[in-house]
């Protein structure tokens, strides 16, 4: 089972790497590189990223056939998001017991989601949407590795 | 650059465990990743079940805290991304725009980090 889990986005997050604060980014870049290490070796972790605030960001809206284009920073969102984790695991309790060691302090939240593998489609996902997908994924692959 | 396209379904905060999408937005989908993967742009994607289903982990004193959903106050919740890779906000806007998405859908697009963003001595930190 794969997994996505969701590192909450705050005012920091929102501001950037700032020189000021090098030191303390270091230190939190290190013990995530620990972490990340440790679910590497186990052969948990499929992909980590860190996104930059949503003032580079933008957020367009669908509506009655007309599309809305908001440029960042979206400071009325409270669930803002500052990066993520995919892994591969047996079950939830098992994401659940990796996220309980990532090294965050007080007040973080993070949020663990299942991924929908193309088995839980059903009959929706037909041969040929099915073959389809797996070709995209494929190519996927390979433009990551390239 | 690297941008991860995010998406807010209008109404998947309270969807149930077990919700499906439909055969027909399944279609629609999957004829969009296809011009995305033909493009040569797409790096990634996923949907994600609903909330109900997934779980929070809250750190504070030291001792983190497990949370099952469903959660109720809960408004913005992602039900999916891409992540594509493309040569500036504007062109990830463009593809994005190209979405078949239903009414009241959000996309959010984000620019990742790359490790190249960051001075030698942050990337040896991180381990690079």
């Amino acid at each position: 089972m794969r997994f996505m889990i969701m590192v909450p986005g705050n005012e920091e997050s929102e501001a950037g790497f700032l020189p000021e604060n090098a030191d303390r980014d270091k230190e939190m870049f290190a013990k995530m590189g620990k972490f990340n290490e440790e679910m590497v070796k186990a052969g948990v972790m499929l992909a980590g990223e860190g996104l930059q605030p949503t003032s580079k960001g933008a957020r367009l809206r669908f509506s009655g056939g007309k599309t809305t284009v908001i440029d960042g920073p979206f400071t009325e969102s409270k669930e803002l998001i500052a990066g993520f984790w995919l892994i591969q695991v047996k079950s939830k309790d098992e994401a659940v017991a990796w996220m309980k060691r990532a090294p965050f302090g007080d007040g973080v939240v993070l949020e663990i989601r299942q991924i929908y593998e193309a088995g839980d489609f059903g009959p929706a996902l037909t041969p040929e949407l099915r073959e389809q997908e797996e070709r995209h994924r494929a190519q996927m692959t390979a433009k990551r590795q390239s | 650059m690297r941008f991860m396209m995010v998406v807010i379904p209008q109404g998947y905060a309270t969807a149930a465990p077990g919700t499906m999408p439909d055969a027909g937005i399944v279609e629609r989908m999957t004829r969009y990743n296809e011009s995305l993967t033909k493009a040569g742009v797409l790096l990634g994607l996923d949907g994600l079940h609903p909330l109900s289903m997934g779980a929070r982990v809250s750190f504070s004193g030291g001792k983190p805290k497990v949370t099952d959903g469903p959660f109720a106050e809960a408004k913005e919740v992602i039900g999916g991304y891409w992540m594509i890779q493309v040569k500036s906000k504007e062109d990830a806007i463009e593809w994005a725009r190209r979405a078949p998405m239903p009414d009241g859908d959000i996309i959010e697009i984000r620019q990742v980090q790359e490790m190249s963003d960051f001075p030698p001595d942050v990337q040896k930190a991180a381990g690079r």
